[in-house]
C-alpha cells in the first residue's frame, strides 16, 4: 500500500514532465497507475475482509498495515491500515479515478493550457484520497484530507481567468478549511484524552472515551463539523454548485465520487464507536435529511445540467450521510453499497455532461435539443445511468437504494418514521430531477432546432461506458458488492433482520415504497410547469451563500475598521502607546503584588549632585519647550554634560572623561549637520495632546524612580562589582578597573559596541553619500587655491568686518607657507589665521596625549575610546581650521579603511589567544625592563584597545566628513549653481543689505 | 587551559568571523567581487562552524564558554544548547540565502555603482548582531547583541536613502531606541535589585528578592522584549517601516530581527522567571496578536505590506506557545520560530521576485502571474500555504503541537486561544489565497489597474500559439535573474525540508522544551564545574 501511495505522488510529480513530452496522451499513462493499484486491490481484496475488522495491529487476523515513524514528539506516524472499508473506498477511488484519467485524454487538446499541471494534480488527488481512506492516524488522516482540499482549490480554479471560477474556488477552500479546522481541533482532543492518535486504537476504546462525556461529545460534533463541510451539507452545500466551475472531469471525480465522499467516509469510521454522542443524531442525521430535502428541491430548478447533477450530488450526500449516521449492521451495508452506487453513476453522468459541453459547447436545458437522436449510444448510458440514479429496477442504484429503505423501515420510533417520511420525499425529489436531467440534455424542445452535435469518439465514451456496464451488471449480480462491504458492516452488533442485496425481495412494504417514489417523481417532473411555478413562489428559507459572502465583508470591514484604529501610521502614536504600556503594566505589576515601596530615599549623597540633577533637569525640560533646533540640541547637550559630572563626582574618572568627549563630539556633528535644517523646530503642535503628553512623560519618569527605589531597595546579594578591584589588578595586571573592564573582564561587549561604531558610521555616510560609503579622496593639490567655500561667504555679507576680511586676504596672499597644508585651497574670506595658527600647533601634541591615553589606559584614566576621542577631535580642529581638503591630508587613510583596521586588529586579538590553544580574547601579560624607564608590564588587552582607537578614530572622521565636508561640497554646488546669474547676485545683495 | 577544544570554544566565532568579514569587507571597498566574496565567504564558514555547534549541542546539551577565560559571574558567558544552536543555524542559513539573492540582484541590475560598500559591511554586521543575541549568556551582552543588530538594521533600511525609505527609518529608529532604552533600564533596575547581569547567576539570584519587585522587573523585560517581538499593542510600528525597504533586506528583517526579540522572551521567561504567574496575561496578549494582526493582513492590497501584518500576526503563535507554559508546547514553539524565520523570508524574496516580474507588489495592479512565470507560482505557492498552516508543511506541524498544549491546558482561555489561533489560521489561508487568485491567477487585462509591464509580456504571449509548460526561468531571465530564483528556491526547499525531518527535529525541540524548563542544564552549564573568582 505504501508503494502504491508513493507511486500515485511521484508519477504526479514528474506528470509535467511527461506532458510536455507526449501532450495530452500523457493521461493514459498517469491513468495507469491507479488502473495497476486498482487491479493489486481486487487481486489481493480477501486478505484486507479479515474476519476480525476491530483487531489492532499485531493481533490476530486483524487487517495489515504499515506503521512508519515520523514525529514521536508529537505522536506523529505514518500509520497505514487496510481494512473492509479502506478497501472498498479505495476500489472506488482508484477506479472511478484511472476512468476518469483515461477520460481527460480526450476531453482535453494538446494545446490547452497547463494541463501539464492539471494531470499532476488530479493525480495527486487520487492519491491524497487514497492515503485518506487508509490512515490509520487521525493526524495523517486530516493531512490527506487537507491536501484534497487545496488540490480541490486548484483544481476548481483551472480556468482561472473567469472570476466565476477564482472565486469558487476561494469558496470552497475557505468552507471546506473552515470545517476542517474544527475537525482538527476535535481530533486533537480526542487524541489528548485517549493518549494515542492511532485511529484503529481510539476505535477500540471508544466506549470508554464516551463515557468521559462532555468534551468528547464537543470533540466529535467539531470532528463532524469538517465531515459536514466536506461533504457539502446543509448549512455548507453551496460550495459544491460553485465548484461546477471545474472541468467536467474534476467535478466527476472530486465533487461527486471521491472528495466529498470523505465526509462520509469519516462519519463511517466513527460511526462503530462514537454514534451515541450527544451531537450526533442532530448532526448527522439531521442535516443529512436536510440536505437531501434541499438539495432535491434546488436541483429541479436548474436549467444548466451540470448543476441539476451538482445539487443532486448535494441531496444524495445528506442520504448517505443519514444512513451512515444510523450506525448498524444493516446500515453499514445498505449504507456502503449505496455509497458506490452513487460513485459510478454519478461519475457517469457527470462525464456524459462533459461529452455533451464538449461536443455541443452547452449545458442549457433551453439550448439542448434532440441529442437523443443525434448521440444514441450516449443517450443510452445517460438513460441508464440516471435510471439508476433514481432507483429504477434492474440496476445497481435500485438493488442500493432497496437495502437502504429496508433499514430505515426497521428504524423504531418517531425520529425513525420521520426519516422515512423524509427519505421517501427526498427521493421522489431524485426521480423528478433523474427525468429532468434526462430531458433537458436529449428531449426534443419545443420550437428548438436540433443542436449540432459532433460524433463522439468511442474512446472519449469508454470510460462512462464502463461505469454503466458496471452499474448495470451490479444490479443484476450484487452479490460481489455484498461481499466486499459485509467486512464494514461486521463492525457494527448485528441487527435483527440482516441486510441483504438483491435485485428482487419479494413484494414487499419496501418494494412498494420504491414504486411510489417513482410514480411520484416521474408525476412531479410530469407536472414541472406547475411546480416550478410553486417552487418560484416559496422564499428560500436559509441562503447559505449569502451569509458566507455576509460573514467575509463583515470580516472585510472589521479588518478595515481595526487596522484603521491601530495603524495610525502617526509615530507619536505608537511612542504613546508603547510608553502607556510601559508605564501601566510594571505600574499594575507593583500594585497587584503589593511591592513594598521603600520609605526612606536618601535623595542625593553630596548637594554638587543635587545642583547637579537640577542642571540635568532644567536641560531636558529646556529641551522639549526649546523652538530652534540649535538651543535644543545645546540643552541637551546640558544633561550630557551633567552626566559626565555626576561621574567624575562619584569618583569615576575615566567614564567622565568619556562622556565629556562623547558629548562634545556629538555636540560638533550635531551643529555641522543642523546647517541643512531649517532652524525652527515646530511650526506649531499639530496633534494638540501636549498635556496628555506632558502627563505620559512625567509619569513615566516618575514611575520609573519609584522602581529604581524599589529595586535598590531590594537587593539581598552583594554586586559582583565588589570583585572587580581585585579581578582587575590580579587578573587583568592593570590599575585601571574601568579599563580593564572595558578591554579585558567584559571585552566581548566592548567588541560589540565598537562593531556597532563602524556600522553607524557607515549609517551616516550612507545617508548623506547615498551611493555608497563615498570613500573616495580628492587630495588638496588637485584643488584650486582659494577656491573653497566661496560662495558661502561673499564680500557684502557675514559678521566680519571689513579689515578683518582685508587682513585675512592679505595672509592668504602673503603666506606662502601655510601653517595648514590645505589652508591655500580655503577662499580667503572664510579663513581664520589664528584658528589655522593655533590648529597647526595644538594638533601634533593632542595627538600625542591621545596616543598616551591609549597605552597608558591600562593603569591610569585613558584607554582607547579616550583616546580616539582625544585624536577625533584633533582632526575636527583641523577641518574647521583648513577646511574639507585638511580634513583628507590629516587622514591619509580613509575612514572605511580605518574602521575595517580597526575592527579587523580587535577581531584578531581575540582569535590569536584562540587559535594559541587558550580562550578567545585571553589576555596575556609580558614583563619587560627597560633601561631608564624600568620595569614594565605590557598586556595583550592593548593590541585589542589598539583596535578601539582606530574604529573611533574611523567613526570621528566619518562623521566630519559626511555631516561636514559633504555637506559643505553640496552647499557650495547649490551656491555656485544659483549664483552664477547676475540677477541672482544681485537678488542677494539686496538681502544682503536688508540684514 | 591548554586543554583540547571542542565546539563550544569556537561558539564566539560565529559573532566574531562576521564581524572579521565586515572588517575586510571595509577595507576592500573599491573592489565590489571581493567584497561580495568575503561576504559569502564569512557565512558559509560560520554557518559550517554553527552547524558544528548544534550537533555537539545536540549530543551534550547546553555548554558554556566563557569569554577571555573570565569565571562567571563577572566575565561575559556566550552559551549554547539546543535552542540557540538551532536558532544560530537556522538565522544563518537564510542569511545566507538572503544573501545570495541580494547579490543575484546586484549582479542582475549593476551595483557597480550601487550602495554595496555600505550594504556588505552592515549586512555582516546584523548577523554579528542577531548571533551574539543568540549567544549571549548576560543580560547586558544580550542587549550589546541587539544594539548590534539595530544598528545595522537602521543602516540598511534607509539604504539608498529615498524619502519613503528616510520617513519608515524615522519610525524604525525612534521605536528600537525607546525599546532599547527600555530594556536597558529593567538591566539597569535588575541589576540594582540583584548585583549581576549573568543569566545563570540570576536565576538563582531574583529568586531570593521581593516576589513583587520580582513581577515588576519580570515585566519591564517583558514591555522590552514586547517592542522588539511585535507583539500587540506594541507591535504598530512593524507594519509602517519593513515593508519600504530593498527585498532582501526586508526578508531578512521580517525573518529574523522579530523572532530574536521571541527568542528573548522564551529565553528569560524560561529562564529568569519560571513559574506561570504571568501566563493568563500573556495569552490574552497573544490573542490580541494573532487576531489583531491577522485583521490588519485581510485589510492590505500590497503584498509586503500584507506580509508584514502576517508576520505580527504569527508572533501571536509563539507567545501562545510560551504562555502555555507545558514542554509540548513550548517545544512546538520552538520548532514554529525556526519555521516561521525561514518560511517568512521565504515570502518576502517572492515578493521580491513578484515585483521584479510583475513591476509592483500591489495586488490590485498584478495579474497573470501565474502564466508569465510558472516557477515564481511553485515559489509562491509553497511558502503560502506553509503559512497558512495547510499541511504536511511546517506551519501546521508547530501548530499541531500549540494545539496540543493547548487542549492539554484545558482552561476556558486555553480555549479562547484555540479558537484564535483557528481562525488566524483560516484568515491567513483567506489572505494569500486572495492574492493567488488576483496576482496569479487573474489576467492582468483584469486588474483594477493593472502595471504596463504586465500588460507587454501578456500581448507578447497572447498569440494562440501553444503555451507548453516553459523551461524554469524562460525569456524571464532578465526579470527573474537565476541567482535570485534559485536562491528563493532553497529557501523554500529549506522549508520543505523542515517537514521531512520534523522527526529529529522536533526531536530537538523537545529536548530543548524540557532542558529549557528545567533550567538547571543551563545554570549548571555557566556556573558548575568552574571556580568563581578566578582570573585567567
Amino acid at each position: 500500500m505504501a508503494v502504491v501511495l508513493i507511486a500515485l505522488f511521484a508519477v504526479s510529480a514528474v506528470a509535467p514532465l511527461l506532458f510536455r513530452r507526449f501532450g495530452r496522451a500523457s493521461f493514459y499513462l498517469l491513468g495507469a497507475v491507479p488502473a495497476a493499484a486498482f487491479i493489486w486491490l481486487l487481486v489481493n481484496f480477501n486478505s484486507f475482509t479479515s474476519p476480525n475488522q476491530a483487531a489492532l495491529a499485531g493481533e490476530d487476523n486483524a487487517p495489515p498495515g504499515i506503521v512508519l515513524e515520523w514525529i514521536p514528539t508529537l505522536q506523529l506516524e505514518l500509520a497505514f491500515r487496510m481494512d473492509a472499508l479502506a478497501a472498498v473506498l479505495s476500489l472506488l477511488i482508484l477506479g472511478v479515478g484511472a476512468l476518469v484519467l483515461f477520460y481527460c485524454a480526450r476531453y482535453f487538446k494538446n494545446e490547452d493550457a497547463n494541463i501539464g499541471p492539471f494531470g499532476a494534480q488530479l493525480l495527486a488527488f487520487a492519491g491524497a484520497m487514497f492515503g485518506l481512506v487508509i490512515s490509520d492516524d487521525l493526524i495523517l488522516l486530516f493531512i490527506f484530507w487537507e491536501i484534497t482540499t487545496i488540490l480541490s482549490y486548484l483544481l476548481v480554479g483551472f480556468a482561472r481567468a473567469r472570476i466565476f471560477a477564482r472565486r469558487s474556488a476561494l469558496q470552497a477552500l475557505l468552507v471546506t478549511t473552515f470545517g476542517g479546522l474544527a475537525m482538527l481541533l476535535g481530533l486533537v482532543m480526542i487524541g489528548q484524552s485517549a493518549g494515542t492518535y492511532r485511529l484503529s486504537e481510539v476505535m477500540a476504546m471508544a466506549p470508554e472515551l464516551v463515557s468521559r462525556g462532555t468534551l468528547i461529545d464537543v470533540a466529535i460534533a467539531l470532528v463532524l463539523l469538517g465531515a459536514v463541510s466536506k461533504s457539502a451539507l446543509v448549512p455548507f452545500h453551496f460550495w459544491l454548485p460553485g465548484a461546477m466551475a471545474a472541468p467536467t472531469p474534476v467535478s466527476a471525480y472530486l465533487h461527486a465520487a471521491a472528495m466529498v465522499k470523505a465526509g462520509i467516509y469519516l462519519v463511517a469510521r466513527l460511526a462503530p464507536g462514537f454514534s451515541d454522542t450527544t451531537y450526533w443524531d442532530p448532526l448527522v442525521i439531521g442535516l443529512g435529511l436536510a440536505t437531501m430535502l434541499i438539495g432535491g428541491w434546488r436541483a429541479l430548478r436548474q436549467t444548466d445540467i451540470k448543476l441539476i447533477l451538482a445539487y443532486g450530488t448535494v441531496s444524495q450526500l445528506g442520504f448517505l450521510m443519514l444512513v451512515m449516521g444510523q450506525a448498524n449492521a444493516g446500515a453499514a451495508i445498505a449504507g456502503l453499497a449505496m455509497m458506490l452506487a452513487h460513485g459510478f453513476f454519478k461519475a457517469a453522468l457527470f462525464l456524459v455532461v462533459g461529452i455533451i459541453d464538449h461536443q455541443a459547447g452547452t449545458r442549457d436545458v433551453r439550448l439542448l435539443s434532440g441529442l437523443w437522436r443525434t448521440a444514441p449510444k450516449l443517450f443510452v448510458i445517460a438513460l441508464l445511468t440516471a435510471a439508476s440514479m433514481a432507483g429504477i429496477p434492474p440496476l445497481y442504484g435500485f438493488v442500493a437504494k432497496e437495502s437502504l429503505l429496508e433499514v430505515l423501515v426497521a428504524a423504531e420510533g418517531a425520529w425513525g418514521t420521520v426519516v422515512l417520511i423524509g427519505v421517501v420525499l427526498g427521493s421522489i425529489l431524485t426521480v423528478a430531477y433523474s427525468a429532468r436531467f434526462i430531458w433537458g440534455g436529449f428531449a426534443n424542445k419545443q420550437g428548438m432546432p436540433a443542436t449540432p452535435f459532433k460524433a463522439v469518439p468511442w474512446l472519449f465514451m469508454a470510460s462512462p461506458t464502463v461505469l454503466t456496464v458496471v452499474t448495470v451488471g451490479f444490479g443484476l449480480y450484487p452479490a460481489p458488492i455484498e461481499h466486499a462491504v459485509s467486512g464494514f458492516a461486521s463492525l457494527f452488533p448485528a441487527t435483527e433482520h440482516p441486510i441483504h442485496l438483491a435485485l428482487w425481495h419479494g413484494f414487499t412494504p419496501v418494494l412498494g415504497l420504491s414504486g411510489i417514489m417513482v410514480v411520484g417523481g416521474l408525476l412531479l417532473f410530469r407536472w414541472r410547469t406547475g411546480f416550478g411555478a410553486l417552487q418560484a413562489r416559496v422564499p428560500a428559507l436559509l441562503d447559505a451563500e449569502r451569509i458566507y459572502k455576509g460573514t467575509l465583508n463583515v470580516v472585510d470591514e472589521l479588518a478595515v475598521w481595526v487596522t484603521g484604529r491601530t495603524q495610525r501610521g502617526s509615530l507619536p502614536f505608537y511612542l504613546g502607546v508603547i510608553l502607556l504600556v510601559a508605564l501601566i503594566v510594571p505600574a499594575v505589576a507593583a500594585i497587584a503584588n503589593d511591592t513594598p515601596v521603600p520609605t526612606t530615599i536618601a535623595w542625593f549623597d553630596t548637594p554638587a549632585q543635587l545642583v547637579t540633577g537640577l542642571c540635568m533637569i532644567v536641560g531636558a525640560l529646556a529641551a522639549v519647550r526649546a523652538n530652534k533646533r540649535f538651543l535644543a540640541v545645546l540643552m541637551v547637550s546640558v544633561t550630557g554634560y551633567g552626566m559626565a559630572f555626576i561621574f567624575a563626582l562619584q569618583g569615576a574618572p575615566d567614564l567622565a572623561l568619556t562622556q565629556l568627549l562623547v558629548e562634545t563630539i556629538v555636540l560638533v556633528a550635531m551643529v555641522l549637520a543642523l546647517r541643512v535644517l531649517p532652524p525652527p523646530l515646530w511650526t506649531a503642535n499639530p496633534s494638540g495632546h501636549r498635556v496628555a503628553r506632558a502627563v505620559l512623560g512625567i509619569g513615566f519618569g516618575l514611575a520609573m524612580i519609584a522602581i529604581a527605589a524599589t529595586a535598590m531597595a531590594s537587593r539581598v546579594a552583594d554586586p559582583i562589582s565588589l570583585s572587580f578591584p581585585e579581578l582587575a589588578y590580579y587578573g587583568g595586571a592593570g590599575k585601571n578597573i574601568v579599563n580593564v573592564t572595558l578591554v579585558d573582564i567584559r571585552v566581548w561587549d566592548t567588541f560589540g559596541e565598537i562593531t556597532v561604531l563602524a556600522v553607524a558610521a557607515t549609517g551616516v555616510a550612507s545617508l548623506i553619500f547615498v551611493r555608497g560609503r563615498g570613500d573616495a579622496r580628492r587630495r588638496a593639490h588637485d584643488v584650486e587655491p582659494g577656491s573653497v567655500g566661496r560662495a558661502r561667504a561673499d564680500g557684502s555679507g557675514g559678521s566680519r568686518s571689513a579689515a578683518a576680511l582685508a587682513t585675512a586676504r592679505h595672509f592668504a596672499q602673503s603666506a606662502k607657507d601655510a601653517w595648514l597644508v590645505a589652508g591655500k585651497t580655503m577662499a580667503p574670506e572664510s579663513r581664520s589665521i589664528i584658528f589655522e595658527v593655533v590648529a597647526r600647533l595644538v594638533f601634533h601634541t593632542i595627538i600625542l596625549f591621545s596616543i598616551y591615553l591609549l597605552l597608558a589606559g591600562h593603569n591610569t584614566p585613558g584607554g582607547g575610546f579616550a583616546g580616539g576621542l582625544l585624536a577625533g577631535l584633533a582632526m575636527t580642529i583641523r577641518y574647521l581650521a583648513g577646511g574639507r581638503f585638511e580634513l583628507v591630508e590629516a587622514t591619509p587613510i580613509s575612514p572605511g579603511t580605518l574602521l575595517g583596521l580597526g575592527l579587523g586588529t580587535a577581531a584578531l586579538s581575540g582569535v590569536v589567544p584562540l587559535l594559541l590553544g587558550g580562550h578567545l580574547f585571553q589576555s596575556a601579560v609580558w614583563e619587560f625592563a627597560l633601561p631608564l624607564f624600568g620595569e614594565h608590564k605590557f598586556v595583550t588587552a592593548t593590541f585589542f584597545d589598539i583596535g578601539v582607537y582606530l574604529v573611533v578614530v574611523g567613526l570621528v572622521v566619518d562623521v566630519l566628513r559626511s555631516l561636514g565636508s559633504e555637506i559643505d561640497e553640496k552647499t557650495e554646488k547649490r551656491g555656485a549653481r544659483s549664483g552664477g546669474g547676475r540677477r541672482s547676485t544681485e537678488a542677494r545683495q539686496r538681502t544682503g543689505a536688508g540684514r | 587551559m591548554m586543554g583540547t577544544q571542542t565546539a563550544i570554544d569556537y561558539a564566539p566565532l560565529a559573532v566574531l568571523l562576521p564581524i572579521f568579514g565586515a572588517a575586510l569587507a571595509f577595507v576592500l571597498r573599491r573592489h565590489v567581487m571581493a567584497q561580495r566574496s568575503v561576504t559569502i565567504g564569512a557565512l558559509v564558514v560560520t554557518l559550517a562552524l554553527e552547524s558544528w555547534m548544534l550537533v555537539s549541542a545536540w549530543q551534550n546539551g547546553a555548554q558554556a564558554v566563557m569569554i577571555g577565560g573570565w569565571a562567571p559571574p563577572f566575565g561575559i558567558s556566550l552559551v549554547v544548547d539546543e535552542f540557540s544552536a538551532l536558532m544560530l543555524v537556522v538565522s544563518t542559513a537564510v542569511s545566507l540565502t538572503v544573501l545570495l539573492y541580494a547579490t543575484g540582484q546586484g549582479m542582475a541590475d549593476g551595483d557597480e555603482d550601487g550602495p554595496v560598500s555600505v550594504f556588505h559591511p552592515a549586512y555582516l554586521i546584523l548577523v554579528a548582531g542577531v548571533s551574539n543575541a543568540f549567544l549571549a549568556g548576560d543580560l547586558f551582552n544580550l542587549y550589546v547583541g541587539f544594539e548590534i543588530l539595530l544598528t545595522a538594521s537602521y543602516v540598511l533600511l534607509t539604504l539608498g536613502g529615498t524619502t519613503a525609505r528616510i520617513r519608515a527609518g524615522v519610525t524604525y529608529v525612534v521605536v528600537s531606541v525607546v525599546s532599547s532604552v527600555l530594556f536597558l533600564v529593567a538591566i539597569g533596575m535588575i541589576y540594582a535589585a540583584t548585583g549581576t547581569v549573568n543569566m545563570a547567576d540570576l536565576a538563582g539570584k531574583l529568586a531570593d528578592i521581593d516576589p513583587g519587585t520580582q513581577m515588576v522587573l519580570h515585566v519591564m523585560l517583558l514591555v522590552a522584549f514586547g517592542v522588539k517581538a511585535a507583539v500587540f499593542p506594541l507591535s504598530f510600528w512593524l507594519p509602517d517601516s519593513y515593508p519600504t525597504a530593498p527585498a532582501p533586506v526586508t526578508a531578512v528583517f521580517a525573518g529574523l530581527l522579530t523572532k530574536v526579540g521571541v527568542y528573548a522572551m522564551i529565553r528569560t521567561e524560561t529562564l529568569l522567571f519560571p513559574g506561570d504567574r504571568l501566563n493568563g496575561p500573556l495569552m490574552v496578549v497573544a490573542l490580541l496578536t494573532m487576531l489583531v494582526g491577522i485583521l490588519g493582513a485581510l485589510a492590505q492590497a500590497d503584498f509586503k505590506r500584507m506580509l508584514s501584518f502576517t508576520l505580527t500576526s504569527h508572533i501571536g503563535y509563539m507567545v501562545f506557545g510560551l504562555a502555555t507554559g507545558s514542554a509540548v508546547a513550548l517545544a512546538a514553539t520552538v520548532y514554529y520560530v525556526a519555521h516561521h524565520i525561514i518560511v517568512q523570508t521565504s515570502l518576502f524574496l517572492v515578493a521580491g521576485l513578484m515585483e521584479r516580474r510583475g513591476g509592483t507588489t500591489n495586488v490590485d495592479r498584478l495579474g497573470s502571474l501565474a502564466k508569465l512565470s510558472p516557477v515564481l507560482a511553485v515559489l509562491f505557492f509553497i511558502p503560502a500555504m506553509n503559512l497558512a498552516g495547510i499541511p504536511p508543511f511546517s506551519g501546521f506541524l508547530g501548530k499541531l503541537g500549540l494545539l496540543r498544549g493547548g487542549v492539554d491546558l484545558g482552561t476556558p482561555l486555553a480555549w479562547a486561544l484555540l479558537a484564535g489561533a483557528l481562525v488566524t489560521s483560516l484568515l491567513t489561508l483567506l489572505a494569500v489565497a486572495r492574492v493567488w487568485n488576483r496576482a496569479f491567477w487573474r489576467r492582468a487585462e483584469d486588474a483594477e489597474e493593472p502595471d504596463p509591464i504586465l500588460l507587454i509580456a501578456a500581448d507578447g504571449g497572447a498569440s494562440p500559439a501553444p503555451v507548453k509548460a516553459g523551461p524554469i526561468v524562460r525569456g524571464d531571465s532578465e526579470l527573474l535573474p537565476r541567482t535570485m530564483v534559485y536562491s528563493t528556491g532553497a529557501l523554500v526547499l529549506l522549508g520543505v525540508s523542515l517537514t521531512i525531518f520534523a522527526g529529529p527535529l522536533f526531536d530537538l525541540a523537545d529536548q530543548s522544551a524540557q532542558q529549557m524548563m528545567e533550567r538547571t542544564p543551563y545554570i549548571e552549564a555557566v556556573l558548575g564545574g568552574t571556580n568563581a573568582g578566578g582570573g585567567p
